[in-house]
């Protein structure tokens, strides 16, 4: 069943649009990322779904009802935002327990709601401190249980941990992700951080300039990515991109990028194209295009080689720690099955 | 760990700013310091000339004497408090919502409405004096202390909701759409959240009205006669038609003064953070 559903929702600020034509489909209990560089329109497709923006065209159903002239109250949905948005002069407790307080709710319930919350997210011992006295990660955990507290139909994520720092981030990340888990509550969050959305979705809706690119699971936006933009917007180190010819002879199909030829699969034909290569799918060794090594970059896990070669400048990511000084002559392969092939004037992927 | 605080130029230049802070100081405070110090000396030895500030020339006569002619400043300063105190509670019962509403309410045209209360401030005080003296005189209320109270709250109004709705504006709208969320509505937003972050702002406007409506003379000087009067009425009173009691005046101004600087000092930070966050985020 459908728990959220915009239907060619399209927003504009006065004679700016925001949002065009967004069509998106949330499952009952299924936990989307609104992914996208800032002013793509993310934020804003969140503030229409919550209620604390009106669409400007489209419909926004909710449970097949469509919700766009109801309150966020009445839409049954609760929001953690980008900076935590925590009431300063009250009490974690009174922070927490207020969406109750304004439902009128009798004090005994608010407290015991309140203490449950609390306990399920370790924060018996601060219901009495303000958010001043409270550190980042504690204040976003309020920010969670004034959600949780609710027991809404859908969560909304703003960025949430946008303001955590790196440690921090990724252990939040893992907390919501469990948190989904164990209650199943349908979420829509937004983030621009490619990791996180890959990481914590069932599915990701990637935003560009106020359209959705691609929707789908992350593994799909990883390997299929529908475009030029997806594909450079999603891994790290990023794709690299080169414009090439694709070319059909006696012994197969092949794509030339200045005097290298690659190997491409039949189906493509023949003209101007782009050729995206995934640090990972590109392997140092014996065989392959002659490269110079201007940098090496090791991360632990990983180490990212970035290569200088005929058709420009070419990252691998060799597992491990690799020792290569810069300037030494090497040899890329490039796995033909893992090219990603990109129509040149319309970046669509071919 | 600690940082030092960053120094910001040279020796000479740093020397300039201390000079200039200095010369502040010297030129804000030293009327009030002449204040106290001619309200602590004989007639004699305020009007010689230079004036007499031996330490046999100070004397507490002045403030006896003003004591014991208590009724006239006594009434004064009961006078004030009821129209300092009137105005400055209905201009921030009436400011603070208004203010709200043109930050962030969807009211068409709100910066021009916002200016336009603010302009109603741009016309000098005499050119409104004859009018409103005719308004208030064929109303019957001359002389009394609710109409004066009422003048006073036309000129703060303006000024409480131009110090709030700056403040207003630079609450970050998360939290409202956080209330918004948790199913508060404007009303219930403004009070339970909006109301008691501002505390700051609310004590510097209401600061600000209660010494403009304290202090005021020339609306008080025609709008009253003598029942109504207010402190600085009575004060100007010791300047009579053959002789000025200079220390009885300025003993009466000490007193009348106390109740503002000690209105000051208690909410000084309320103040000082109430005028930088409307500064600095309006």
């Amino acid at each position: 069943m459908t728990a959220v559903e915009l239907r060619n929702v399209s927003k504009s600020f006065g004679s700016h649009p925001v949002c065009r034509d967004v069509n998106l489909a949330v499952g009952e209990g299924e936990f989307v990322t609104l992914l996208g560089s800032s002013g793509c329109g993310k934020t804003t497709t969140l503030n229409m779904i919550a209620g604390l923006e009106d669409a400007s065209s489209g419909d926004i159903l909710m449970n097949g009802q469509r919700v766009n002239d109801l309150s966020p109250v009445q839409r049954d949905v609760a929001m953690v935002f980008q900076n935590y948005a925590l009431y300063p002069h009250m009490t974690v407790a009174q922070n927490i327990g207020f969406t109750l307080k304004m439902r009128r709710l009798a004090a005994a319930d608010i407290r015991a709601r309140v203490e449950k919350v609390a306990a399920s997210l370790e924060l018996s011992a601060l219901l009495e401190r303000l958010p001043a006295q409270l550190s980042g990660g504690q204040q976003q955990r309020v920010a969670i249980g004034r959600a949780l507290v609710r027991e809404p139909r859908v969560f909304l994520f703003d960025e949430p941990f946008s303001n955590l720092d790196a440690g921090l981030r990724v252990r939040m990340r893992a907390e919501v992700k469990e948190l989904h888990q164990r209650l199943g509550v349908t979420s829509v969050f937004v983030t621009h951080d490619q990791e996180e959305a890959m990481s914590i979705s069932d599915r990701i809706a990637v935003m560009n300039q106020g359209v959705v690119e691609q929707f789908g699971t992350p593994e799909e936006i990883y390997s299929q990515p529908a475009s030029r933009t997806v594909a450079v917007f999603i891994g790290n180190p990023r794709i690299e991109l080169f414009p090439g010819t694709v070319a059909r002879t006696a012994d197969g199909t092949f794509c030339r990028i200045g005097g290298v030829s690659l190997a491409l699969d039949p189906r493509h034909a023949e003209g101007e194209v782009e050729i995206g290569v995934r640090p990972e799918h590109v392997r140092l060794g014996e065989r392959g295009i002659p490269a110079v090594v201007r940098m090496v970059q090791p991360v632990g896990p990983a180490t990212h080689v970035t290569l200088d070669w005929e058709g420009g400048s070419l990252t691998a990511s060799q597992p491990g720690f690799v020792r290569l000084a810069p300037g030494s002559a090497v040899r890329a392969e490039i796995d033909p099955a893992q090219l990603l092939v990109f129509d040149r004037k319309t970046g669509r992927r071919l | 760990m600690s940082f030092a605080r960053r120094q910001h130029g040279g020796p000479l230049l740093r020397g300039l700013v201390v000079l200039g802070l200095v010369v502040f100081v010297v030129w804000s405070a030293g009327p009030v310091v002449w204040l106290i110090v001619s309200s602590l000396l004989e007639q004699q030895a305020l009007i010689s000339q230079p004036p007499d500030v031996s330490p046999s020339a100070f004397t507490l006569d002045n403030f006896v004497q003003v004591i014991a002619a208590a009724a006239a400043l006594g009434k004064g300063i009961l006078n004030s408090l009821m129209v300092a105190l009137f105005s400055t509670a209905v201009s921030l019962a009436l400011g603070a919502p208004a203010a709200y509403a043109l930050a962030r309410l969807p009211v068409p045209r709100a910066n021009n409405i916002a200016f336009l209360i603010l302009a109603t401030q741009m016309l000098p005080g005499i050119a409104i004096a004859i009018p409103l003296f005719i308004a208030i005189s064929k109303l019957g209320l001359i002389d009394s202390v609710f109409s004066l109270g009422f003048v006073y709250l036309s000129f703060n109004l303006p000024i409480v909701v131009w110090i709030l709705r700056g403040f207003f504006l630079g609450i970050p709208v998360g939290i409202e759409r956080a209330a918004a969320v948790d199913g508060a509505g404007v009303f219930a937003t403004f009070w339970h959240i909006v109301l008691p972050i501002s505390i700051p702002p609310l004590a510097a406007a209401a600061v600000f009205a209660f010494v403009e409506a304290w202090n005021e003379f020339f609306f008080a000087l025609i709008l009253t006669r003598q029942s109504a009067q207010t402190v600085p009425l009575v004060i100007a009173q010791f300047a009579g038609q053959y002789q000025t009691v200079f220390g009885q005046m300025m003993a009466a101004a000490v007193i009348s003064v106390a109740p503002v600087i000690v209105l000051a000092i208690v909410f000084r930070n309320q103040i000082v953070r109430g005028f930088a966050d409307g500064m600095t985020k309006g």
